[in-house]
């Protein structure tokens, strides 16, 4: 190869890779394992790569493609992805063969034009490197008879076994199939997904072979026994985590010229649920339409224009019209799976959707599946489930009420941009529960026979042993006693609402869990035991009435589910009162408090991770804190005011006042607010005869379900209580308190006027 | 990073019948517990009536306020009169507004505390206490 076919790409080209490498994020993990299988001294034969819907599986082999093809004299990357245009078995295995080559080619001779605009086959004779023109020559004109002949499997077997002849002939390659759900509508003599699976498994040459989730493997299979991919590795390709999705929204706003706020990068990554597909089409689209993104009315103006016409409208159009070529049919299903997404839980029956469209049963069942493996809806044997992925419903009642409610199109717009304006601040506040929520899921499932201090499964002994006590004290205590409780193995975890819907009414999904496992050796029914955990949301030490009516839920749950024998256990953020105390040792319940789950964590997995980041400065008479939530931070803020504060000339008592209120501010978002930065932002604005000081936090106030079911209960122990006076105190000490709605929660705006 | 328990520890120690815990230098929620603490603990080791001093108290939050009505509740139970000294302008007038003033006593300085107390010889009701020292 020479040097100057060596400059023709640069290390950060593109050639297939939609997305420039640095806004490729997330994923290098995977791009990690997919790059490695390219030396011939790899541990694997190859990978499966099974793809949640729009979570940019294309884009990850697409990346992988561009890396491998920078890795001269290496390997070479071939990307084929078979598409919905395609027709039959046989069209499919000819392109295979015209892209091999072509990509082969191109790779061997550094020339990655020949990549997106391939030459003929005949042309690829030539343009082959001497080493492999013998070889290639030989193939093409072996394909050439073989295509005119009428043995569909000798030409799909000669096309998908070029990559093994290659390599005998010294020609290493890496094969990345893609889109492999979309050999199930190409029609032919051949099971093409089968054909695939074998050559893959035997041959010497390292396969990438992706697909959706639901559908990858049926796809492989080709109605044969499953096949095993001995020494195939897989990859689980989700949406990206949050911290990842924010990222990439902050990336592409960056690259785009987006205005962005913190608030609406995190708006975005919500709606989206993280997907880096969706992402990066609606901020493509604020680009287009040279808008800024610094309002959640920014954010759902753009989000309405995209479900209505934009790249995600689209998408979701020709996922229907491939599944439905006929308009009056496509129409039908629309108004089906409306319907069926209006019903409660989303499901409708079988038979309903054989009636309501009238099709035989060879083509109704192909098109649940298909709806099922695109996981826009589950098909379960007797009924299909409607996923609630907001997006998609979204799309679906505006296409029903523009195509077959025939609605004026304003109307739509209208009222879709109201809907998911209200919508906004419940997802953000859904999402700060959720990041507050205490993790009861994820510590169950690490129950595996350990033994600890029975005191952290007691409140009550706990708060008498502990109250009061240095933190660093506790852990020594606690290794110090006893009384020990030995942990079940937990085989399975999942939500309570997984096994008991109802309780979504009254519970966050991710503050209730069911867990299966057993409290002793050796798994016999004796030994089964199923723990039911609940997090309640209370600020203070949870009473005998909150607690009671947790209990009677849970053993409900327990019985409906016909568990045998199970275990409650309560977890409060500040505990229980003595008098709930009691009733959980009448129930034979545990329970814990947040300190104790935190201590209970750090014994099961000892890791724990934070961090964030900080604001700036502005105006010269105004002064801007952001300080950390808990350890006392609020001494540092209220330090700081009295030094801003005596610039003013404020008398003593009043900069004392002013730091008393400062201190309840910050101790009041601390505690009121789901903050997902545990940050609190403080701004300091000097006027001739005032103060104004300014304190938010990131995070939405909003009564959760649980706090409305259980309303009457709280506000009977509320007064009883000695909490919540914090605001009642800043109002006695400053002139003026305000509460300012932003889309984020509500900042407190407190003044304190110089001579009055 | 600001920690109060490495700055002014709550302390404690016994006067005769009197229990006489000193509060740090910041009223919250932690130290607030640790003086509960001591306060039952000195309760339970027979002390017939108790001073909570603010002397190194400089700042206050209404939750360490409110733990202070745990004290009240614990002092009332046991009938063991309560008396908080030396506790500043701003802090009093907290205790003021949120209420704690009407069941526990306000001495200058804590040998006026134990003052009081011997001079009431430790009357077993709090609310005779309160009403003859206000």
């Amino acid at each position: 190869m020479s040097t100057e076919n060596l400059l023709k790409v640069s290390p950060t080209k593109r050639i297939l890779g939609r997305v420039a490498p640095e806004n490729f994020i997330g994923r290098s993990d995977h791009l990690r394992e997919i790059t490695a299988l390219a030396p011939s001294t790899s541990r694997r034969r190859g990978l499966l790569v099974h793809a949640a819907p729009a979570a940019g599986a294309s884009e990850l082999l697409r990346q992988a493609y561009d890396k491998l093809f920078q890795q001269h004299g290496g390997a070479s990357p071939i990307y084929f992805a078979f598409t919905r245009q395609e027709q039959t078995v046989t069209a499919a295995a000819r392109r295979f063969l015209h892209t091999f080559l072509s990509q082969l080619i191109a790779h061997r001779r550094n020339e990655p034009s020949f990549v997106n605009a391939p030459p003929s086959l005949r042309d690829l004779i030539d343009l082959a490197d001497p080493a492999d023109y013998e070889w290639v020559e030989r193939l093409v004109m072996t394909f050439e008879r073989a295509r005119v002949g009428s043995d569909e499997l000798a030409l799909v077997r000669l096309c998908f076994s070029a990559p093994a002849l290659a390599a005998s002939r010294g020609a290493r390659c890496v094969i990345i199939i893609d889109e492999i759900q979309n050999i199930e509508k190409l029609t032919g003599e051949v099971e093409l997904g089968n054909e695939i699976a074998q050559v893959s498994m035997h041959a010497d040459v390292p396969f990438v072979l992706c697909g959706l989730r639901r559908g990858l493997l049926d796809e492989l299979s080709g109605g044969n026994a499953p096949h095993r991919f001995e020494g195939f590795g897989t990859i689980h390709l989700e949406n990206l985590k949050e911290a990842d999705a924010r990222t990439l929204v902050e990336r592409l706003a960056d690259t785009e010229r987006v205005a962005l706020s913190d608030e609406t990068r995190d708006l975005i990554v919500q709606l989206f649920n993280g997907s880096p597909f969706y992402i990066a089409s609606f901020m493509y689209a604020a680009h287009r339409d040279n808008a800024s993104l610094t309002s959640f009315l920014d954010c759902q103006k753009i989000y309405v224009d995209e479900i209505l016409g934009g790249r995600i409208n689209r998408r979701f159009n020709s996922i229907l019209e491939e599944l439905t070529p006929s308009v009056t049919t496509r129409r039908s299903l629309v108004r089906l799976l409306h319907d069926a997404a209006t019903n409660a839980g989303g499901k409708s029956p079988v038979e309903a959707w054989r009636r309501r469209l009238e099709l035989e049963p060879d083509e109704l069942y192909p098109l649940m599946f298909a709806l099922h493996v695109r996981e826009l809806a589950s098909f379960n044997a007797t009924f299909m489930e409607i996923s609630t992925e907001s997006l998609w419903r979204d799309y679906l009642r505006a296409s029903y009420r523009l195509q077959v409610a025939t609605e004026p199109r304003a109307l739509v717009v209208a009222d879709t941009l109201v809907e998911t304006l209200k919508r906004a601040p419940q997802t953000m506040a859904r999402h700060y529960r959720r990041a507050a929520a205490l993790g009861l899921l994820e510590l169950l499932a690490q129950f595996d026979e350990q033994q600890v201090a029975a005191s952290l499964l007691h409140y009550d002994r706990f708060s008498r042993i502990y109250h009061g006590i240095e933190p660093e004290e506790i852990e020594p205590g606690l290794d110090a006693e006893t009384d020990l409780i030995r942990l079940p193995q937990i085989v399975h975890a999942a939500s309570c609402a997984s096994f008991h819907p109802p309780m979504l009414l009254v519970c966050d999904e991710e503050r209730c869990a069911v867990a299966h496992g057993f409290d002793a050796m050796p798994y016999t029914d004796s030994n089964e035991v199923v723990w039911l955990a609940v997090e309640i949301d209370s600020k203070q030490e949870a009473g005998r009435a909150v607690t009671e009516v947790w209990c009677d839920r849970l053993t409900q749950v327990g019985y409906s589910c016909g568990f045998k024998r199970f275990k409650l256990w309560l977890v409060a953020p500040e505990g229980f009162s003595a008098e709930a105390s009691e009733l959980l040792n009448e129930r034979n319940a545990f329970s814990s408090s947040r300190k104790q789950l935190e201590l209970l964590t750090a014994r099961l997995s000892p890791e724990v991770t934070d961090g964030r980041e900080a604001a700036g400065i502005d105006a010269p008479d105004e002064f801007e804190m952001v300080i950390p939530m808990g350890s006392d931070t609020e001494l540092i803020a209220a330090h700081t005011v009295e030094q801003i504060a005596r610039r003013l000339d404020f008398p003593a008592e009043a900069i004392n006042q002013i730091k008393h209120a400062l201190i309840e501010a910050c101790i009041n978002a601390a505690e009121h607010s789901l903050s997902p930065d545990r940050k609190i932002y403080q701004r300091f604005r000097l006027e001739s005869d005032k103060l104004v000081v300014t304190v938010s936090s990131r995070g939405i106030i909003v009564p959760s379900p649980t706090n409305a079911v259980t309303n009457g209960t709280e506000a009977r122990e509320e007064k009883n209580g000695r909490r919540g006076w914090g605001l009642k105190l800043i109002r006695t000490l400053m002139d003026e308190v305000e509460f300012e709605r932003v889309d984020d929660g509500t900042r407190l705006r407190m003044t304190k006027y110089l001579h009055r | 990073m600001v920690d109060s328990h490495d700055r002014s520890p709550v302390r404690s120690e016994r006067s005769g019948d009197i229990g006489v815990i000193y509060a740090s230098d910041y009223l919250n929620k932690l130290s607030g517990e640790r003086i509960e603490r001591e306060c039952r603990a000195h309760l339970s080791a027979g002390c017939r009536a108790l001073v909570v001093d603010f002397k190194n108290t400089g700042l206050v939050n209404s939750i360490g306020v409110s733990i202070m009505l745990g004290v009240i509740d614990a002092a009332e139970r046991a009938r063991a009169p309560l008396v908080f000294s030396n506790v500043n302008d701003q802090a009093a007038q907290l205790f003021e507004l949120l209420g704690l003033m009407r069941h526990a006593a306000l001495a200058k300085d804590e040998s006026a505390a134990l003052a009081m107390l011997t001079e009431v010889n430790l009357q077993p009701s709090l609310s005779v206490l309160v009403g003859e020292l206000t």
